[in-house]
């Protein structure tokens, strides 16, 4: 159990990126019979791990790729394993399916509204808790904003659909006493419906962002901002100037996970309470659209529901891919 | 001057309180929809339809809760929870053992192909899992495990790389002088994990064990794909079933209003406690897996 610097070699590969990995991966792979057999007990120790993560990730990973080069409909047998290949049939369906453009857009609006706004809110919010100074107060402030983290998503969005009841619920009350004559049906309106599953999504997810930006904040050094200090720096320099350079490892994090919220399937779901994408399939994000054309409509399509999503994994790609090139941080 | 009154000259200046006013104006936001969701339960018989709806409840009352832990005739939540409670404590105990055993092989033993494999599992999460839900069902469906809740115990330890690194990293942290003198005492790899690494990592078990804890508690699209039976149906699931007499029509189960956010409250609750409970290992859990990813 020697050679500790070969073992950090892995971290330090992962941290080139992914063209790193790739080619460290067929290096190792060329001189794997140069290598001594060791310690036999290391093959026993990851068994039960990697032979659950080959079963039951990497295998549907796999067939999820050629499934979407099939007509793949769970309840027609004839269209089973390789029988229902069609090549480019699916993709040229897909992009002739005004359903599948329309929950893209939605997908998209969706993002577009809940990104920044989430990013503004958590990136504020760790810079406010880390101005206070009084220990106990930081960290009542910190467990708050995490608190909505760990709910489970289906409960958080079902609390939020009391809180929209037009009837019932406390949200028009409040409005109302704040002076809007006429609020929204929330969640029964098509024109609002979108709209209502920003803050849900947004209070759901901000606080996790927040402590990552958090803990990118504690971890610059105190003097970095001493000697700015000393050099005259506002508060507003030190964050233009220190804090958001500092900080941008953090910012890509973020924005890769962010961009997974694309598809918005559970939240959609469990707060319009089904498939049917909200009033008037307005709130019909294509995670939802893939999710009904797999399991709900007609003879269970998946293999184009899996054309579809892995259309969308692929913007997903793109997307994570411009923001290692526009953050230029070495981590990928 | 006293110290106390530094204090609060300290506290009283403008930014303190402009900091200290927005960020309790975001706890107020952050905490509403569960104080209405509680304060909902507490609600009693009639008062839940009053328009407008009041803030606080008029009569707080238990009824709502009694009514879902006594009628067996009309609530499955007890059985929910306790669905919910089998898989999430079966899906931690494989997670922290297989998780456990990998990382103290990749993170202490040599042997032939280790980083092969290691980059192997990293380049697999760069694949976009397309259908990876649709080739789920049919992998699941294949070896009989859909409909069973060995099933998803099974599944959700298998998203292994979160955990994997958080362990990792804690195995690469021990100490080597430790392990070589074991050697020189002739321990071997067994005496040399239980006895000498376990005890270092007990902070990165509890760590994995936390977040697949609320992972799999709040677990909602595998298993609703997976189970087709109300009686199977976990409480992340068998919420999203309740509907009150006044919206829905498609429900399967009817109940009363306010009982709905009590079977919300009590879906909640084990995950806020959890939370406030152990809240530096949430932390240590982003710095070490989500922040090394």
């Amino acid at each position: 159990m020697a050679e500790a610097p070969r073992i950090q070699r892995v971290d330090e590969v992962r941290a080139q990126g992914r063209l790193a990995v790739v080619r460290e991966f067929f290096r190792e792979l060329i001189h794997l019979r140069e290598q001594k057999w060791g310690n036999l007990w290391g093959y026993f120790f990851i068994a039960p791990a990697v032979i659950m993560y080959l079963i039951f990730e990497a295998w549907p990973i796999l067939r999820g790729l050629f499934m979407a080069f099939s007509d793949y409909r769970w309840l027609v047998r004839e269209t089973h394993g390789w029988k229902g290949f069609n090549g480019l049939d699916n993709w040229i369906e897909m992009f002739h399916d005004p359903t599948f453009w329309k929950s893209l857009g939605i997908a998209a609006k969706f993002t577009l509204m809940f990104m920044p706004t989430a990013f503004a809110l958590a990136l504020g919010t760790a810079v406010l808790i880390s101005k206070v100074k009084n220990n106990f107060m930081a960290g009542f402030y910190r467990v708050v904003a995490y608190m909505p983290v760990v709910l489970p998503v289906s409960v958080a969005m079902l609390v939020w659909g009391k809180l929209y009841d037009v009837k019932f619920g406390y949200l028009n009350v409040l409005l109302q006493k704040l002076g809007v004559a006429n609020p929204p049906n929330w969640l029964g309106s098509p024109k609002v419906a979108l709209y209502s599953l920003v803050p849900p999504t947004i209070w759901l997810r901000f606080g996790e962002w927040t402590l990552l930006f958090l803990i990118g904040i504690y971890n610059i050094n105190r003097e970095v901002y001493e000697a700015a200090m000393v050099d005259g720096a506002n508060g507003w320099q030190q964050f233009a100037y220190i804090t958001v350079p500092l900080l941008k490892p953090v910012f890509t994090l973020v924005l890769v996970l962010g961009s997974g919220v694309i598809s918005a399937t559970v939240e959609s779901m469990a707060l319009f309470g089904g498939t049917n994408g909200g009033p008037g399939e307005a709130a019909l994000t294509t995670g939802v659209y893939v999710y009904r054309t797999a399991f709900i409509h007609g003879d269970m399509r998946m293999g184009y529901a899996a054309t579809m999503s892995l259309f969308l994994g692929i913007i997903n790609m793109l997307i994570t891919a411009v923001v290692f090139i526009t953050m230029r941080t070495e981590r990928a | 001057m006293t110290a106390l009154a530094r204090a609060i000259r300290r506290n009283l200046r403008p930014a303190t309180l402009i900091t200290n006013f927005l960020l309790i104006l975001m706890c107020v936001v952050c905490l509403f929809p569960v104080f209405w969701a509680i304060s909902s339960s507490l609600k009693e018989g009639i008062e839940i339809y009053r328009i407008p709806p009041t803030l606080l409840p008029e009569h707080p009352s238990l009824a709502n809760y009694t009514w879902m832990f006594t009628r067996a005739d009309m609530s499955r939540l007890p059985l929910n929870l306790w669905n919910s409670l089998k898989v999430t404590m079966g899906a931690v105990i494989i997670q922290c053992i297989t998780a456990t055993m990998a990382g103290f092989a990749f993170g202490r033993l040599e042997f032939r192909g280790r980083d092969l494999i290691f980059y192997l599992l990293i380049m697999l999460m760069f694949i976009p899992r397309a259908g990876g839900l649709m080739a789920l069902y049919e992998l699941m469906e294949f070896l009989h495990l859909r409909n069973s809740h060995l099933g998803l115990i099974l599944l959700f330890p298998s998203a292994i790389s979160v955990a994997l690194f958080v362990m990792r990293q804690n195995f690469l942290s021990v100490p080597r002088e430790l392990e070589e003198a074991a050697i020189v005492d002739g321990a071997g790899t067994w005496r040399i994990f239980l006895n000498i690494d376990l005890p270092f990592v007990r902070g990165g078990i509890a760590v994995v064990a936390i977040w697949e804890f609320i992972y799999v508690w709040g677990e909602y699209l595998i298993t609703l794909t997976m189970l087709d039976f109300p009686e199977l149906e976990t409480v992340a699931i068998a919420v999203t079933k309740l509907r009150g007499w006044s919206s829905h029509f498609t429900s399967r189960i009817v109940t009363p209003y306010g009982t709905e956010s009590a079977a919300y409250v009590v879906a909640m609750m084990p995950m806020i406690l959890m939370f406030i409970l152990l809240q530096k290992w949430f932390v240590r859990g982003l710095s070490e897996g989500i922040l090394k990813m």
